[in-house]
């Protein structure tokens, strides 16, 4: 029977990889060893496929068609593609999909009344590559994404997207085979980008959020709205659906908050988590 | 309610996916857009605070117009 084996949460962003020494060593170092010690635990747990949830930046969606749920179904992903590989500083590779096991997920889904929508292709901004440079460096392991709108208002609400991930949980568990799924969530903490107030960060809003992820307190964060992520973590911080997701599919699991770092000069609160039974 | 700018990010999804950089957009780049004049004189200024309160996609307005932006 199909199990989760492990459950990590992750930043991403272009300047993490793409700009390293413009942060304070400390922080870069502290931040790095977050995501060498997250590598080693997932690698630690011999998965067999990676469910990554993240979300696209209009790179794979225009508003011509904005999918709220999105599983990938390709067969590959660009992670970075050639275009974005410039600015993140890591060469152009692509990661293994898992097609069969997203169209199982996809129909599953459908079924029971999620309807996630589906792409066959796929170019990813940092959302997958910046993570899996660290997390993945040999792309050893297929990954199937799901994406969730995180960047393009309206956005489906923090408690739909952890109702998401939980079907993806209880999905995996009703697996006959013997599969060890990883689930890595991406994005958040807070960040400003884009917008008049480009550059800030809140630690303290970065601060509560591991705090009730660490204590596995998942209901005042679902009561969040998008006003008041907006406010309190910035169009960036709206990323945290993914973690939401992904921790709706391990219900109870705990944080271990493994770095945190408001970093200034990648303009983004920076965590790598490992969530544990 | 959301405050979004279809014409806007069309204009500017155009451009971020092609992975290019501008200062400001010009009168030949928008032709035939169906831009209000606020937005298309935002574009040709590279005013990236108008874009934002126009309701452009903040991610496409970083990406678009990177040089404008301090930090």
């Amino acid at each position: 029977m199909a199990e989760i084996v492990a459950a990590a949460l992750t930043s991403h962003a272009p300047l993490i990889t793409g700009k390293p020494d413009i942060a304070k060593p400390e922080q870069r170092e502290q931040l790095y060893a977050g995501f060498a010690e997250l590598r080693r635990r997932v690698a630690a747990a011999r998965p067999d496929l990676i469910v990554m949830f993240v979300n696209d930046h209009i790179q794979s969606f225009p508003y011509s068609n904005m999918p709220a749920f999105c599983i990938g179904l390709a067969d590959s992903y660009p992670a970075p593609s050639a275009g974005a590989s410039k600015l993140m500083q890591i060469a152009p590779r692509h990661v293994r999909g898992a097609p069969e096991w997203g169209m199982a997920l996809l129909e599953s889904g459908l079924a029971a009344g999620f309807d996630f929508a589906y792409s066959y292709e796929l170019e990813s901004w940092d959302e997958l590559a910046v993570p899996l440079h660290f997390l993945l460096p040999e792309a050893t392991v297929p990954i199937v994404p799901v994406y969730t709108n995180c960047a393009a208002p309206p956005l489906p609400s923090v408690r739909r997207c952890h109702q998401m991930g939980g079907f993806v949980g209880e999905f995996v568990r009703s697996r006959a085979r013997a599969e060890r799924v990883a689930v890595v969530a991406t994005g958040g903490v807070s960040h400003w980008v884009g917008t008049p107030e480009t550059g800030r960060i809140n630690p303290e809003f970065d601060h509560w959020l591991l705090d009730h992820v660490a204590r596995a307190d998942i209901e005042p964060i679902l009561a969040l709205t998008h006003d008041e992520i907006e406010r309190d973590a910035g169009n960036g911080g709206q990323e945290i659906r993914n973690w939401v997701a992904a921790l709706g599919a391990v219900p109870g699991w705990k944080g271990d908050v493994l770095a945190y770092e408001p970093v200034a000069e990648w303009i983004t609160g920076c965590a790598t988590v490992w969530v544990h039974s | 309610m959301t405050k979004t700018s279809y014409a806007l990010n069309k204009v500017l999804t155009a451009i971020a996916r092609q992975h290019l950089r501008k200062d400001a957009l010009t009168d030949e780049e928008l032709a035939g857009q169906r831009l209000s004049e606020a937005e298309q004189a935002a574009l040709k200024a590279g005013d990236i605070t108008a874009l934002y309160h126009l309701g452009a996609n903040p991610y496409l307005i970083r990406r678009v117009f990177r040089s404008r932006f301090t930090v």
